[in-house]
């Protein structure tokens, strides 16, 4: 199914949810103010129905939403996204019951940084950005470039095993297959973790040295739930206020233990950041040790305990020795 | 003849070199995939290329993330304090853009107004500001809105203006006039490289196509100021973290924090932002705990109180906090939809 | 603020830089309640001790090194000098920390700050103290200061409520006034209390029962933001017009001299305009902001 025939019935699916009072709220996506972006819209008006789209810049994590909203909601919701939303579920943030989830089978994001960076160019300077399956013909000045599409999607999406959603009310389009094709990322774990340790700390130091500490990957991420984050404790303090690079790194890795079993490598974290940390090679990793200590991938299950609330007496533990 | 000059863009860097025997020179550099006016390493010049806008404004280099504000120690004697001692040196920001130049006007008015505040001051002091006018603004950008533009010079001491192979240079303030005076290498402007600045001008003022009405904005905020249903609506999808108060080239909130590390403590000052709920938080109580009334405050302090205090709207229009929002909240959406007074 | 108050209180700045603390001593600590302390202190600095001059109703910065720096007004009379005192309810981290310290403990300490009370309106006025809680302390830096020069006022009338018998602060001070035939105190408690003989019900209804004049009186409140709410409406009704209210506003500071942001409601910042405000100057904003 095409964008447009996905973004029809969407419309016409959230106009009914609302219109029958299914649900109180409406969260989606409508079309950015700046070139190519993409806002969420939170609604209760059926009329704005007609605003909502799927396209493939779709980037927010909308679940991020849920813990705030009073109500029932109709929630758009891609692959990870909807992993994000029954991760919630299996934390009692949110009941199911109050949630209808309207699934996109997910074959991608363009990650706009990666399109600056491949022609050289601003957002705002590009004419026009087409995906046609696996390519993708980007034009400026009324050129036109085509493009491998693995060139500019998001690492995540990438690496993505997950694309449709799990959970759903109602499924929009046809479930898809993850990308296959490998291509260099920003995000490389296995690089990272073949550099010497200091050099591996220095490179952390240099990249939190950068961190102003504006929490928008925290406020971002779904599995933050945190009514009062531990970064805001003054009795214990735990790190200072002030941006000092230590404290951003321990900030960061403790973040990462919180959402650890949370993570559903969304990768809004790094995406959000204005000082461009690539968080993602360490909520990955996290993602990624989760999965190999416990073979347990976050939100896939809404019955299953979160993982790092339940305890079995069986557990291998080699690893905290 | 109008005292203008031409430097060839190839130039630039014997430029520089000469005013770095005087001035430290900042200049736009980018830091791990991000920007912000740095030093100048004494030879590159590719931002001329590269650069439309700094990620961090030029707020930074006055008003750091973080600062020691003063360090403190004990002995027999009781706690003794000892104030950092600030390398005083000339420095020169080239290439500063106009919105940023003129958030650094707004800053001045805030850290000089009732008492002084002696950090950010003393590092303003002492510093020339080099614009360069944009001949390319994003499209988030909306100066023009705000009585400014692409080329306003009002806040800079001499302006750059990019007119193809070369720049124009106009002296603005006595502090840029002297400078030129003894700068070497600078050919005087004809008319023809003036009529070249004045078409680019025009030009770059109308490639800025968001706009805002600013009239009677502070009676329309005064105005809407109750309406909870307004601001509700507005701020639903701010994730109230802090890009947009961060990065903006006139929020200056902070916080005071201290460390103390093996009985050696400091005093130091860090960035805050009106976004984060603890930011007013109480014991007793929290008068901004939702976020509609956070948000209001970040719209209301730029475009009614600070004009209140100081008739200068807060904002430069430079497009920060719109670019860099991870939702793309956008105030200029928020300041059209203000309602009309009634 | 003038020009001319800030380069009055530049002289008490340290090293000509507003944000550096001088060094004071603790000098003598008293119990008011479970949670509350009172502090006297003295400057280290001589010259400083004599010249420093403040008007009831301002604030400092007090620093414990270390912890951080947190405002309280100066609860002591400017009329009597031969030390400084405030009052610290123990409620997060510095406050702990004083609370945790013992008399000849070194602090910090920048001001004074704000506006104080308006002392030249106040005169000749009859005065109405209304305070809950440890929002005495403010007033009574007041109180003592029109006590000191008694025939510049005319009646004084002190209304004064704390939950129970143990939350009442400054009982020496009630004490003292409660003696003094040329003042009227009442003094209230939230709740029954065996051990409290005296007048229940919360601070607005009491002041509603006493019903004190509204005839060149002038009103000063101060206690829990609840309290103030709701004591406003009472005054109102009772005649006060909203210039005859005055208040002193508690927010989170943390510059202290209108910077930081924190304090700001409307164009006003609570550090640099107030903290004492008429209700006049504020009520659009008392609604949503306080």
């Amino acid at each position: 199914m095409k964008n447009n025939e996905i973004q029809q019935r969407l419309r016409q699916e959230a106009k009914t949810l609302l219109e029958q009072g299914q649900v109180e709220y409406i969260v989606g996506y409508e079309t950015g103010s700046l070139k190519f972006t993409t806002t969420p819209l939170l609604t209760k008006n059926k009329d704005d129905t007609d605003r909502l789209i799927v396209n493939p810049f779709i980037v927010n994590n909308l679940s991020v939403y849920l813990t705030e909203i009073k109500g029932k909601v109709g929630i758009v919701a891609k692959g990870c996204d909807s992993r994000s939303v029954v991760s919630l579920i299996q934390d009692n943030k949110i009941a199911r019951e109050d949630i209808v989830i309207m699934g996109i089978p997910c074959p991608g994001l363009i990650d706009l940084k990666k399109v600056e960076l491949l022609l050289s160019k601003d957002r705002d300077e590009l004419g026009n950005i087409t995906r046609d399956e696996d390519r993708v013909v980007i034009t400026i000045d009324g050129k036109g470039r085509d493009f491998p599409i693995t060139e500019v999607l998001f690492d995540n999406c990438l690496e993505c095993q997950i694309p449709t959603p799990q959970e759903y009310d109602i499924l929009l389009g046809e479930p898809t297959t993850p990308i296959s094709g490998n291509v260099s990322k920003r995000t490389n774990i296995k690089e990272l973790e073949a550099t010497p340790r200091e050099e591996r700390w220095n490179f952390w130091k240099e990249e939190f040295s950068r961190c102003i500490r504006c929490y928008a990957c925290r406020n971002v991420c779904p599995a933050c739930f945190c009514q009062r984050c531990f970064v805001e404790e003054s009795e214990p303090q735990w790190i200072l206020p002030t941006p000092k690079w230590q404290d951003n790194l321990i900030f960061q890795v403790i973040r990462n233990i919180h959402v650890a079993g949370r993570c559903t490598d969304c990768g809004e974290c790094e995406r959000v950041c204005p000082m461009n940390i690539p968080l993602r090679s360490l909520t990955r990793k996290m993602y990624e040790i989760v999965d190999e200590l416990f073979q347990y991938k976050a939100g896939m299950d809404k019955n299953a305990l979160p993982l790092l609330t339940a305890y079995e007496p069986t557990e291998a533990e080699d690893f905290i020795r | 003849m109008s005292g203008s000059k031409i430097i060839n863009k190839k130039d630039i860097g014997k430029l520089l070199s000469q005013w770095n025997e005087e001035f430290v020179i900042l200049v736009p550099s980018k830091e791990g995939d991000t920007t912000k006016m740095a030093k100048w390493d004494g030879k590159d010049t590719g931002f001329i290329d590269w650069y439309r806008n700094t990620v961090q404004a030029s707020k930074t280099n006055f008003f750091p993330p973080m600062e020691e504000m003063f360090s403190f120690q004990k002995d027999k004697e009781g706690y003794h304090i000892g104030l950092a001692s600030s390398d005083k040196h000339k420095q020169l920001i080239f290439a500063i853009r106009p919105c940023d130049a003129n958030a650094l006007a707004i800053l001045d008015v805030a850290f000089k107004d009732g008492y002084e505040d002696p950090y950010y001051l003393s590092r303003r002091k002492d510093t020339l500001l080099i614009g360069l006018g944009c001949i390319n603004p994003y499209d988030s950008c909306f100066c023009t809105s705000l009585g400014s533009s692409p080329f306003d010079s009002t806040n800079v001491d001499i302006m750059f203006t990019d007119i193809g192979e070369e720049f124009f240079i106009e002296e603005v303030t006595e502090a840029g006039k002297e400078l030129v005076a003894k700068t070497e290498g600078l050919r005087e402007a004809s008319k023809v490289d003036e009529a070249k600045a004045s078409k680019v001008k025009e030009a770059s003022y109308n490639k800025v196509t968001r706009k805002i009405d600013t009239r009677d904005i502070d009676k329309k905020l005064l105005a809407c100021f109750e309406n909870k249903d307004y601001w509700e609506k507005v701020s639903a999808k701010c994730i109230s973290c802090g890009i947009c108060t961060f990065l903006c080239p006139t929020c200056y909130c902070f916080d005071i924090n201290d460390e103390l590390v093996r009985k050696q403590g400091t005093r130091f000052r860090s960035w805050d932002s009106c976004a984060f709920p603890i930011y007013t938080e109480m014991p007793v109580e929290n008068p901004r705990l939702e976020k509609w009334r956070r948000v209001r405050q970040k719209v209301c302090h730029k475009f009614e109180f600070f004009p209140m205090n100081f008739g200068v709207v807060a904002c430069t229009g430079c497009g920060r906090c719109i670019r860099l929002c991870g939702v793309n909240w956008d105030i200029t959406q928020a300041i059209e939809s203000v309602p009309a007074i009634i | 603020m003038t020009a001319t108050d800030i380069s009055q209180r530049k002289r008490f700045f340290a090293n000509g830089n507003i944000y550096l603390p001088h060094i004071a001593v603790i000098e003598k600590i008293i119990d008011e309640t479970p949670g509350v302390k009172t502090f006297h202190f003295n400057f280290k600095d001589e010259k400083l001790r004599k010249e420093f001059g403040f008007q009831s109703g301002q604030f400092a910065e007090y620093s414990i090194f270390g912890v951080g720096e947190a405002p309280f007004c100066i609860s002591s009379s400017p009329t009597r000098r031969d030390h400084l005192e405030f009052a610290v309810q123990q409620v997060g981290k510095v406050t702990n920390a004083l609370h945790r310290l013992g008399p000849g403990a070194e602090i910090g300490c920048r001001g004074p700050y704000g506006n104080g009370f308006p002392l030249d309106f106040l005169q000749g006025k009859n005065l109405v103290f209304v305070g809950g809680g440890i929002g005495l302390a403010p007033l009574r830096s007041l109180i003592w200061n029109a006590i000191d020069n008694r025939d510049k006022y005319e009646n004084i009338d002190i209304i004064y409520g704390a939950r129970s018998p143990h939350d009442l602060c400054f009982k020496y001070d009630l004490d003292a006034w409660d003696k003094d035939k040329t003042i009227n105190i009442v003094t209230t408690i939230d709740k029954e209390d065996k051990s409290w003989a005296g007048r229940v019900g919360f601070v607005p209804k009491v002041v509603e029962e006493v019903a004190p004049s509204a005839s060149n009186a002038v009103a000063i409140v101060c206690g829990p933001p609840i309290m103030i709410r709701f004591t406003f409406p009472v005054l109102a009704k009772l005649g006060f017009t909203p210039e005859q209210m005055i208040t002193t506003l508690e927010k989170r500071m943390k510059c202290g001299i209108g910077k930081c942001g924190r304090c700001n409601i409307g164009n006003l910042y609570v550090c640099r305009d107030g903290p004492v405000f008429t209700y006049a100057q504020i009520k659009n904003f008392v609604s949503s902001e306080y």
